[in-house]
């Protein structure tokens, strides 16, 4: 028998012209389902005018980000067990830093065309997107295997970033992250977009892009790295025009 | 879709100050700022005091006898607290940019407010 | 001269690559989705690029499809996939009695195909069961579902066409004569009706084909036929496995980032809005799954989640063939101006709409031909390139 939580799902209702509002709804939950689906269920059940985003529910496609009790997750992959108790609420709002849609959903927009400025990699060689402690080794020789890059663009780290909750033009986490993937070496146009106030000179080293990271991209560490690119590149150019 | 939900607001300045829910990245920055703004008044407050030295020697001793206020006495340990957190997270924030330690930056966290707060548990048990 | 008007109904597979062709055929093209990009089948699929080995055997028509669609889409759209082939491996004796008639299939389908002893196989992929008893490499892989469809409504997009998502369409415009002349929508984000008119709208709702047409007063002959998905924290191979037999459960685990994604089942469902996943499916996709990938036993389920397929009506569970029709309802009801389009793969996304776009095109007297074929999509990004 699957066991039964009762928990009261409190969503962040927002409509154009209305002022926004919390909407509780009490329900039956298999704390082992995920708070996407508790969402999707108050969706087809409860409210039907509750808007949200959710394309692939297992952390591929980035839509799903949400704030849960206040902590930004990526509602496909975080079981409803892991974030509430039988009995209790479970708070979901929208990602901070967005443009609202609707209620749950927010525009990708800004965030989206950030990461097409810096030209981030959506696929990349397997061999240039080390995982840890990979299950074998694989010949890559001969084969150039290609994979979708760690980065899925669920704006996670754009909300719980501080410095983007104050200044909208700082291009934020991913977005440097992916500059640093495809590196100043190989792509020397990025250094103008990156080495400005709102670039990577922004970042207040707060490690809360890190923390929420649901796909292994660690933004933080690679925010500094791309810090020591830039300045790199600064020298070599001191000393290449002297 | 016109909103002005996600902008600039009051609530998300103060929600630096009281990073609940966050990890120990956050907790940390907001230490530092808080520790910077005291700092900061102090700065001010302590020139105003040295001010006191070109109304001459009598002026500056008056204030000295001020010093020994418990409460006083409970400001400079403040200060020198805030110093040593500031200072030393300062360090941790020094090495991270330049790439050191990123990874384990909160080990470091914990481990400066060890030291910071042995540091201060000294200082403490000197001033008294 | 303006341009005719075509709204397309849904902004899945079927409806963002419709929409790329006829905006490319010249129409003025206006999409209307209830929620997001991929909210339906789309989303959930499991983003296997098909080789059409698996349907070589029992259904070539499907097989051939799929073949010619996964050369096209490695050309046009490689910024989504994971483009590193496939492998058909035999675990057990009855296994192997199926290869005979696969390596005739796949060759009669032009499917490339090339046998492997298992030391081959093993040293290809060393995470792939140690029993292997033979192996076929043939060139599968594996998409990403959001961004394939926004490729294609990114570059739609870049050529006129417009998204209007959260719109939830509520009832059809009908003419004097009984045509359908629009549709009535609902902004879902400021819960405001207003209706659009069209020369021609497109039912592309797939699984929902039914209750679209029901607003017409016509059936749809659509089957919602739902499956189970596990994905697990791993990425224990480079390729798709598949398992060499008739199709069945669970016999085909994919890689995509750090994941590998084992799927999948076939049932029957009544509401497609919302399908609970249960425990034994769960339990089924670990077993086979690890009948494939041993490793699996000692991975993390990362996301668990069930997804409606949209076959055409007819049979039941498998035996439906998994091609696409497009109706035009002039021609099944008399009721002119809707055309619907159901079945179909996420592989042949393309080709359905340049049937559909055909289709479309002919009641509008376009002659422009279709181009989607050599055409590049643009960045996915591109869907987001200008401020709403």
């Amino acid at each position: 028998m699957t066991e039964q939580w009762n928990i009261t799902l409190r969503i962040y209702r927002q409509k154009e012209n209305e002022a926004p509002h919390f909407d509780n709804f009490k329900m039956e939950v298999n704390p082992d389902e995920y708070v996407l689906d508790a969402v999707e269920r108050a969706w087809a059940f409860h409210d039907r005018t509750i808007c949200f985003r959710h394309a692939c529910h297992h952390s591929t496609c980035g839509a799903c980000g949400m704030r849960v009790n206040g902590v930004e997750k990526l509602t496909c992959i975080t079981l409803i067990r892991d974030v509430t108790k039988n009995g209790a609420t479970l708070k979901v709002e929208p990602l901070r830093n967005f443009p609202v849609v609707s209620d749950l959903a927010v525009d990708m927009g800004p965030f989206y065309r950030k990461m097409e400025a810096v030209g981030a990699r959506p696929v990349l060689p397997v061999t240039e997107a080390e995982i840890e402690n990979p299950p074998a080794k694989w010949d890559t020789d001969d084969a150039q295997y290609i994979r979708l890059s760690d980065c899925i663009e669920c704006g996670l780290c754009i909300s719980a970033c501080p410095v983007m909750a104050t200044t909208p033009e700082y291009l934020g986490p991913a977005p440097l992250a992916a500059a640093q993937d495809n590196g100043i070496k190989r792509k020397p146009e990025l250094l103008s977009i990156v080495d400005c106030e709102d670039g990577v000179w922004r970042c207040h080293s707060v490690f809360e892009c890190t923390a929420v990271c649901p796909s292994f991209v660690d933004p933080a560490r690679r925010i500094m790295d791309l810090r020591k690119q830039v300045v790199g590149a600064r020298v070599r150019k001191l000393f290449g025009k002297a | 879709m016109n909103n002005t939900r996600n902008q600039p607001s009051a609530r998300k300045f103060w929600s630096w100050f009281m990073p609940v829910g966050r990890q120990a990245g956050s907790w940390a920055f907001a230490l530092n700022r808080i520790t910077a703004i005291g700092l900061t008044f102090y700065l001010f407050l302590h020139l105003g005091v040295l001010s006191l030295l070109a109304q001459g020697p009598g002026a500056y001793d008056d204030f000295l006898v001020l010093t020994e206020n418990p409460f006083i006495k409970l400001g400079e340990l403040a200060v020198v607290a805030a110093a040593i957190l500031h200072g030393l997270n300062g360090i941790r924030i020094i090495l991270t940019s330049f790439g050191v330690g990123v990874t384990r930056q909160k080990q470091l966290f914990y481990g400066f407010m060890l030291i910071s707060v042995l540091v201060i548990l000294i200082f403490t048990a000197r001033m008294y | 001269m303006s341009k005719p008007h075509v709204i397309i109904i849904g902004a899945g597979f079927t409806g963002v690559a419709t929409a790329h062709d006829l905006a490319l055929r010249g129409c003025d093209v206006t999409v209307v989705e209830r929620g997001d990009l991929c909210h339906g089948t789309s989303g959930r699929t499991h983003g296997l690029l098909h080789s059409g080995g698996r349907y070589a055997v029992k259904d070539k028509e499907s097989a051939v499809e799929c073949i010619d669609e996964n050369m096209i889409l490695r050309r046009i759209v490689p910024q989504v996939i994971e483009p590193n082939g496939g492998l058909f491996i035999a675990i057990e004796e009855g296994d192997l009695d199926y290869a005979e008639q696969f390596i005739e299939s796949c060759e009669e389908c032009h499917i490339p195909l090339e046998e492997l002893k298992p030391q081959e196989a093993l040293k290809l992929e060393p995470n792939i069961n140690p029993k292997v008893l033979t192996a076929f490499l043939i060139p599968d892989g594996t998409f990403d579902p959001l961004r394939l469809a926004l490729a294609f409504a990114g570059t739609a997009k870049h050529n006129g066409a417009r998204f209007q998502t959260y719109h939830e369409v509520q009832g059809f415009l009908m003419d004097g004569q009984g045509n359908v002349s629009g549709i009535k929508v609902l902004k879902r984000a400021a819960n405001k009706t207003e209706e659009l008119r069209a020369d021609v709208v497109v039912n592309a709702t797939g699984a929902w084909a039914g209750e679209i047409t029901n607003m017409a007063g016509l059936d749809a002959p659509v089957k919602p036929t739902p499956g189970i998905m596990v994905a697990y924290d791993q990425r224990f191979v480079q390729r798709a496995i598949n398992r060499l037999n008739t199709p069945a459960d669970g016999d085909i685990v994919l890689p995509q980032r750090r994941m590998v994604v084992v799927g999948t089942t076939s049932f029957d469902a009544e509401n497609v809005d919302y399908i609970p996943v249960t425990d034994d499916q769960i339990k089924l996709m670990l077993e086979r799954g690890s009948e494939l990938i041993p490793g699996i036993r000692n991975a993390k389920p990362r996301g668990i989640y069930m997804a409606a397929r949209p076959l055409i009506g007819g049979g039941s569970g498998r035996s439906i063939a998994r091609t696409f029709k497009c109706y035009d309802h002039k021609e099944t009801h008399n009721i002119d101006g809707l055309v619907t389009i159901t079945g179909g793969k996420a592989t042949t996304l393309r080709a359905m709409a340049e049937k559909t776009a055909d289709v479309v095109c002919a009641k509008l007297g376009i002659t422009a031909a279709c181009v989607t074929k050599e055409t590049p999509l643009l960045s996915y990004r591109q869907y987001y390139a200008s401020p709403n």
